[in-house]
């Protein structure tokens, strides 16, 4: 077991961990194939939770309770540092600064009342690639969703790959599957063809994932545990069928939970998420969309341009000339929208 | 209250609770006039033009109503042209007045019904302007498979607007 002798914390040593899963409280870490049950450091917990609202702001006391009602200091795939307890429980002691993060906006009802406001959910930390999961039929494929996981990995700076699942159930009428993702593939985005029901495209995906960690999003019922279940067998996780009078998954993984990989590397299976949206973004939207990046700030009003009406601009231009897809300008728009509305808080 | 043709229950569906009303209102580009989209006023479920100076916006792309497109420029008025209908024994040239519109960047040509609170006489004098159009946007009108009304169309379009003549 690798001890950082340079890092005492109250004269004890401490070992680095990855979470690997956590419940209310309890945080799983793992350390050299060991699975070690944690526990958080109120030192940790309280020194993360505090409020950092603008001292100025009128709403302050209403912005801290949210905070610390929704607040979790750590997320699957933290590298953390921690102490050995006497009871064989570990100790939480440090988060280490994060590599990369995928995150959402929360849902929130709209229209927004009583002081509800949307805050950043942490998904996953410190992955290699997002691996959005979209389902060829049953639920069909949603590809304004398939923009939003993208634009989301693009946002934390994480790589991407499209993995397709039940393939089996389109498998005598895949023109049109095939054409739109290799739309994706004309922009840069790969993608793989799969069916946990026949095992066609296993191969190809687990020999992609190996030696990374990777996370699989999408929506409930398009198969990503089961999905996990072909690439590892004998992992044995619940997945139940979609519903037939609705056509909508059931909610079958409920919790975050990240799985070492045979082949090397790790993979990450989360519960299926309905919506999937940004709480902010700095820049202009556009650089989320790698066939619009290279246009920005070319405009004629340069970057004040937002892209949908003003005269001269590029982006418009290349979708005219079908250099960019319709629907991913539409998407853009769409997020760029919802961006404006979060900053506005509407 | 209101005559039953208009089905007030779909427009009072719940999908349309969480709607605001400005999204029932529209502001003309061209003309500012603030337009209302209710099917009250208008007697059409989509209403894409303004009533007053009859231009529309080319903000579909492949099919109405979906909103695709990026040019979003001003399409002019051009002529009119009636719907044609599929019926076996019946006579071709018996549908409803529709509006040619031609976007005045991209040249695309659309047609969209004529709606009750449009101007009649913005529509005349469309009729009588479109009889000076050029031979290239008829070529393409004819491409395009849009039966342009001409003079020998007068009364059919009179009869469209202000109702069968009585003698």
């Amino acid at each position: 077991m690798h001890i950082s002798f340079t890092e005492m914390y109250d004269g004890r040593p401490t070992f680095t961990g990855v979470v690997y899963k956590k419940t209310i409280g309890n945080y799983t870490v793992h350390h050299d194939g060991l699975a070690v049950l944690c526990e958080l450091s109120n030192r940790i917990r309280k020194q993360l939770i505090y409020p950092t609202a603008d001292p100025g702001s009128l709403r302050q006391r209403v912005q801290k309770v949210v905070e610390l009602e929704h607040m979790d200091p750590l997320a699957v795939g933290d590298e953390v540092r921690y102490i050995q307890a006497e009871d064989g429980k570990g100790l939480i002691v440090e988060l280490l600064p994060r590599r990369n993060k995928l995150t959402r906006r929360s849902a929130v009802p709209k229209p927004l009342h009583h002081g509800a406001h949307p805050f950043e959910q942490i998904i996953v930390t410190n992955v290699d690639q997002v691996v959005p999961v979209i389902a060829a039929a049953q639920p069909d494929p949603k590809w304004n969703l398939l923009d939003r996981y993208l634009a989301s990995a693009e946002a934390g700076g994480i790589g991407s790959l499209i993995c397709i699942t039940k393939l089996d159930l389109v498998k005598k009428n895949e023109q049109a599957l095939t054409a739109a993702l290799d739309e994706y593939q004309r922009i840069g985005y790969s993608y793989v063809l799969t069916s946990s029901f026949s095992g066609e495209g296993i191969e190809v995906l687990r020999e992609t994932l190996a030696r990374r960690t990777s996370v699989l999003v999408g929506k409930s019922g398009v198969g990503k545990t089961a999905l996990l279940n072909a690439l590892q067998p004998g992992l044995g996780l619940r997945v139940k069928e979609v519903n037939q009078a609705t056509g909508k998954g059931r909610h079958t993984t409920t919790n975050l939970e990240m799985f070492p990989f045979k082949g090397g590397g790790a993979i990450v299976d989360t519960p299926g998420t309905r919506e999937f949206g940004l709480l902010e973004f700095d820049d202009d939207p556009a650089l989320l969309f790698p066939e619009m990046r290279s246009l920005v700030g070319k405009c004629r009003f340069g970057m004040d341009c937002s892209h949908n009406e003003e005269p001269g601009c590029t982006i418009r231009k290349a979708v005219m000339e079908g250099q960019i897809n319709p629907r991913r300008y539409q998407s853009y728009l769409v997020l760029n929208k919802e961006l404006l509305d979060v900053s506005r808080n509407l | 209250m209101y005559p039953e043709i208009y089905k007030l229950s779909k427009y009072h569906h719940p999908e349309r609770w969480g709607k605001r009303s400005s999204e029932d209102v529209f502001k003309c580009h061209y003309c500012q006039a603030h337009v209302c989209t209710h099917p009250i006023l208008s007697g059409v479920n989509n209403r894409n033009h303004c009533p007053y100076c009859l231009r529309s916006r080319h903000i579909d792309l492949l099919q109405a109503g979906d909103r695709m497109s990026a040019c979003k420029a001003i399409m002019e008025p051009i002529g009119l042209t009636v719907k044609q209908r599929q019926k076996k024994y019946g006579n071709g040239r018996t549908g409803e007045l529709m509006l040619i519109h031609r976007c005045s960047e991209c040249g695309k040509l659309s047609i969209n019904r004529v709606a009750a609170d449009d101007l009649t006489e913005r529509l005349m004098d469309i009729f009588y302007t479109s009889f000076g159009l050029d031979v290239f946007t008829q070529q393409q009108l004819k491409a395009s498979g849009i039966q342009l009304l001409l003079g020998a169309d007068h009364k059919l379009v009179t009869t469209q607007l202000h109702g069968m003549i009585q003698h």
